[in-house]
């Protein structure tokens, strides 16, 4: 439908534009007329402030003397020679007819995102619903939470922050893991999330107070990889870019293999590594895999009922689908969020992720093993 | 799939105005007709495609389609529906493409009305707006493109900063735009005679039109922006000296010298470099204004944009906008024939220094602008150049601006009778002394300059008046006579009257109101009574109230004067709950003699919830500023009405005009 529209707006301006070129009428309006109108004009102006007495006769005649040294002065200037209307001028017409469409679609090509559906709100109602949905679920835990005497479980708040977190409601986020930070279970993963929670509520900054999170996790944890991601965003922060990328390369340095959260560190060490001087690294030497979610989110989620596993799914996805938004050029992240929508069962998402997969794709080897897996799984979705 | 619609039409809008740039130039080169009218086809592409663009983008805010980054970020499922649809134009993105629209509008107009231009000048003219439009539709689409998508899309969108969901502000942009890019088309007209080679009293005429129009625009964008901080922000200012609200006064400034100085090129041939200069000035002050707002340059309320990517773009364009322009100046001035001769004491003269004075203060506003910016990019060293520089430095200026502008219509072209003049001015003269000896003895505690200023506004009034009496011959000739003369004067003439007059009725409003202006600001309990310039004002309390997309709390005034109850008056703080934001909305009751101003803040203190924070002012005449600007824009609609203006589509003259004069 959209390339029908297209099509008929492109033909439309490639017409008007070639027609402009075929029209036969070569009327030329020249100089000469059209001054000359003017300035007769002018005298007859001459004439009626003369009767309406707002200047005098002596006036009138000196003005009426000046315009017509002008009408004299115009015939005296050419105006380049007789109009030309040459087989030529059509041909040029007719070439720029067709430039034009060309260069709007190869503009539009680079731009445009036909895939991309309009969704007026009014018809997004299953969305809101849920949304409704969720709200009032987090509503009805808190309440629970709240009201259990011996504080509540901490799964039961942790699910609750996290619940915020992806409703985009931060602060509160923040403060459903603070309930948490005293107690003997709080895990590195949790205080780091709850620094998380501090960050994004601050629009990104690392605050004192969401860096003492992180130290923390790190004391817990000294391998937490989000922990130190965003000590690292800290540091960069304070100015001291070259910390941050000292510490992003030894921690990725310090596992073996490909885990999904390098392209976070690599994003953000090639984001900062050309202000410093220092070197790039490239994420394609650290055995391109295809990571799933990890053995621990799998084992985390099957302990879990499938309403909360559901949601934690969808949150996971939200996440990373928020993160593709910021970093569309990530082919690994596409085909994550495929997996993550075809498992979910919402083959139609699938489908447009692993179709950016697929354009982002085209450029890598034959060989590489990433082309036959969008492929593969286009066929399952039946694309 | 419809803002996919918006974004291919942009698209092929940069290619078609591409086409335009080229292809009339060589065309008008080359006598070549085809390629000349070719330029009508595109104009009307190229309007065709923004507008449709300009309609997705604006459906895509009605029905809140968040895939689209730019209503995501901008707007709200719960907004109003009139500020979904003024909040297209309320972003940086959707603001650019308004601009862009108005100007291939301009455009348009130009190819479709101005028959009676040479089909040349014409090819040319629309050439030149094509590189602009180029220009600035590159802009857009590489930097600030608003067919952005996000996928999947949010469930609902940030909002529109609340202070900017105004019908008064809504309406502020596309005007001040229809102004700022009105010049364009002027600046087009002013390049292609340059390109040309050739400027003559017809080519001034051409222009005439254009000139009008966008000014009249310009001068009904500033008085909205000014209204809307007037009754918006809670403070009862009206101007603030602004680096944004200077940057569209400076093309003001120069387009009121632009077109005056035009009518001389017009009338006498003269001043012919000087009105080339001028459109070019004009337009570029207009580019610099929209650099300095658009590139996030500065930070208040109107920079939204904090993007160097985009700054550099707009500094780029500028500075091949105006350097390219002003060489082509420097080449082709010098060889400009000179015009008429005039004596020193002439109508001539008189709008000389006009527009010297209307430079000057142009100058000095652009001076005041742009040097707290150089400082603090050279030095670090941040300061603000408030009303004390401008009091200094640009009102002295006007002021005798307005001297002269009492004397100028009165001088005939070429040589005119100076003593004659003021002997006809005397009795005004006398008038204005008196009017500022009484403000004076009301008021001797007043600034000198109030007073000064109260008898210069007298005396423009009264020798407007004078003008347009003695060319009617009021009191000279029988009354009859008297009206007969009156109903044949030219529209221009009135417009003249009306817009001068029209200046003299802003000059009381802007004294009455900064000078004689009291203000209470208390923290008020509910019962506590406030005086104020001889009202009795009582501070009832404050209920909570919701509003669409905001919760109020509106506090409830009741105003008495020596015992009589005279209104209620109430004033809300507004709190956005989505842009988590506040805004205050003023109460305001508005008498020829002055307005009664109340706005209300937060409680004083968290723990007093009861006591609030009340600003009361009152403003003597300030709605006559609202009364003059209209006189301003209304005598630049009189004039653009004027039969003259439609030269080159005659039509017989019917009505009093035709009767000939028996006497004279």
């Amino acid at each position: 439908m959209i390339w029908i529209i297209f099509s008929i707006i492109a033909s439309v301006v490639f017409l008007t534009l070639a027609h402009s070129g075929m029209c036969r009428k070569t009327s030329n309006l020249s100089r000469r007329d059209s001054a000359s109108a003017i300035y007769a004009d002018q005298i007859g102006e001459v004439e009626k402030d003369l009767e309406r007495g707002i200047i005098s006769a002596e006036e009138a005649k000196a003005a009426r003397a000046e315009i017509e040294s002008r009408l004299k002065a115009i015939d005296r200037q050419s105006d380049g020679g007789e109009p030309m209307v040459g087989h030529s001028g059509r041909v040029l017409v007719l070439l720029a007819a067709l430039t034009v469409p060309a260069l709007g679609a190869g503009l539009y090509w680079q731009l445009g995102s036909p895939d991309i559906p309009s969704q007026p709100f009014a018809q997004r109602t299953g969305e809101q619903a849920e949304a409704r949905k969720i709200a009032d679920l987090a509503v009805r835990l808190r309440s629970r939470l709240e009201a259990d005497e011996t504080g509540g479980p901490t799964e039961g708040w942790v699910l609750l922050a996290q619940t915020y977190m992806r409703m985009g409601r931060f602060g509160e986020a923040a403060d459903a893991f603070e309930v948490l930070l005293d107690r003997p279970d709080a895990s590195s993963a949790l205080v780091s999330q709850y620094g998380e929670a501090l960050v994004y509520s601050e629009d990104g900054i690392v605050t004192p107070k969401a860096e003492r999170a992180f130290d923390r996790a790190l004391e817990l944890d000294p391998s937490n990889p989000a922990a130190t991601f965003y000590k690292a965003v800290g540091l960069e922060q304070a100015g001291s870019p070259d910390k941050a990328y000292d510490l992003l390369k030894t921690r990725m340095e310090a596992e073996e293999g490909f885990r999904p959260w390098m392209e976070s560190f690599a994003a953000q060490l090639n984001r900062i590594a050309p202000s410093i001087g220092r070197a790039p690294v490239d994420l394609a030497a650290l055995a391109p895999s295809i990571p799933g979610p990890t053995a621990d989110q799998v084992a985390a989620t099957e302990e879990m009922s499938d309403e909360d596993r559901q949601v934690f799914i969808r949150s996971m996805v939200e996440r990373l689908a928020n993160r593709m938004k910021e970093n569309p050029s990530d082919l690994d992240g596409w085909m994550r969020l495929g997996n993550a929508y075809a498992v979910l069962g919402e083959n139609e998402n699938a489908r447009n992720a692993y179709g950016k997969a697929q354009k982002l794709a085209e450029n890598l080897s034959q060989t590489d093993p990433r082309k036959a897996e969008i492929a593969r799984s286009l066929a399952e979705l039946g694309a | 799939m419809i803002p996919e619609i918006g974004q291919f039409a942009l698209a092929l809008a940069l290619a078609v105005s591409l086409v335009q740039s080229v292809l009339p130039l060589i065309g008008a080169a080359r006598n070549n007709v085809i390629w000349m009218r070719s330029a009508t086809a595109t104009s009307i592409l190229l309007t065709a495609l923004v507008a449709i663009a300009f309609a997705a983008l604006m459906w895509s805010f009605v029905v809140s389609d968040f895939t689209v980054l730019n209503v995501a970020s901008n707007s709200h499922s719960l907004k109003p529906m009139l500020f979904k649809v003024a909040a297209t134009w309320g972003s940086h993105e959707g603001s650019l493409l308004l601009w862009i629209l108005i100007l291939v509008v301009f455009g348009l107009g130009v190819s479709l009305l101005a028959r009676n231009i040479p089909l040349k000048l014409k090819a040319r003219t629309l050439a030149v707006q094509a590189w602009i439009s180029a220009g600035f539709l590159s802009f857009m689409l590489f930097t600030s493109n608003p067919f952005d998508r996000v996928f999947p899309a949010p469930l609902d969108g940030q909002d529109l900063n609340p202070l900017l969901q105004d019908v008064g502000l809504a309406m502020h942009p596309p005007f001040l735009y229809l102004g700022y890019v009105g010049f364009s088309i002027v600046f087009s007209f002013a390049v292609a005679a340059l390109i040309e080679g050739r400027v003559d009293p017809a080519w001034a005429r051409w222009v005439r039109p254009w000139t009008l129009a966008a000014w009249v625009f310009l001068t009904l964008g500033i008085v909205l922006g000014s209204w809307w901080a007037y009754y918006e922000l809670g403070w009862g200012g009206w101007w603030f000296w602004d680096p944004v609200e200077n940057v569209s006064f400076m093309p003001w400034l120069a387009g009121t010298a632009l077109f005056h100085s035009a009518v001389v090129t017009e009338k006498r041939g003269s001043f012919k470099s000087w009105t080339i200069l001028l459109a070019v000035l004009t337009f570029s002050l207009s580019l610099l204004g929209t650099f300095i707002v658009r590139s996030g340059l500065l930070t208040s309320v109107h920079a939204f944009s904090v993007d160097p990517e985009r700054g550099i773009y707009i500094l780029g364009l500028l500075a091949v906008a105006i350097g390219g322009s002003l060489t082509l100046f420097a080449i082709r001035a010098p060889e400009m024939e000179g015009g008429g001769l005039f004596a020193p004491i002439s109508r001539e003269a008189g709008l000389l220094i006009n527009n010297l004075l209307l430079a000057t203060a142009t100058a000095t506003v652009l001076f005041g602008t742009l040097y707290p910016l150089l400082l603090e990019a050279v030095t670090g060293e941040k300061i603000s150049v408030g009303p004390p520089y401008f009091n200094a430095s640009f009102v002295p200026i006007m002021l005798v601006l307005v001297v002269v502008m009492g004397i100028g219509p009165l001088l005939s072209w070429k040589r005119a009778d100076l003593r004659g003049v003021l002997h006809r001015l005397k009795w005004v003269a006398g008038l204005s002394l008196l009017a500022a000896l009484v403000v004076w003895y009301l008021d001797t505690g007043g600034p000198a300059l109030a007073v000064l200023s109260i008898g210069l506004a007298v005396w423009l009034l009264g020798a407007v008046l004078t003008e347009w009496a003695s060319r009617i011959k009021l009191g000279e000739a029988p009354l009859v006579e008297s009206l007969r003369r009156a109903r044949n004067l030219p529209r221009s003439h009135y417009g003249m009257v009306v817009a001068h007059a029209g200046l003299a009725v802003c000059m009381i409003g802007f004294i009455g109101s900064s000078a004689w202006k009291s203000e209470v600001v208390t923290f008020a309990e509910p019962g506590t009574h406030i005086e104020i310039a001889g009202f009795d004002v009582r501070f009832d309390g404050v209920e909570q109230l919701r509003g669409p997309n905001y919760v109020s709390r509106m506090a409830t005034l009741t105003v008495f004067r020596n015992g009589a109850y005279v209104t209620t008056l109430k004033p809300e703080r507004r709190a956005y709950f989505v842009a988590g934001t506040s805004t205050t909305e003023s109460a305001i009751r508005t008498t020829l003699a002055g307005d009664l101003y109340a706005s209300i803040s937060e409680p004083a203190a968290e723990s007093e919830q009861s006591k609030w924070t009340l600003r009361i002012l009152y403003e003597p005449l300030v709605v006559w500023i609202w009364i003059g600007s209209g006189l301003l824009a209304l005598g630049g609609v009189l004039s653009l009405t004027d039969r003259r203006l439609r030269v080159g589509a005659p039509r017989k003259r019917t009505g009093p005009g035709s009767i000939p004069v028996a006497a004279e």
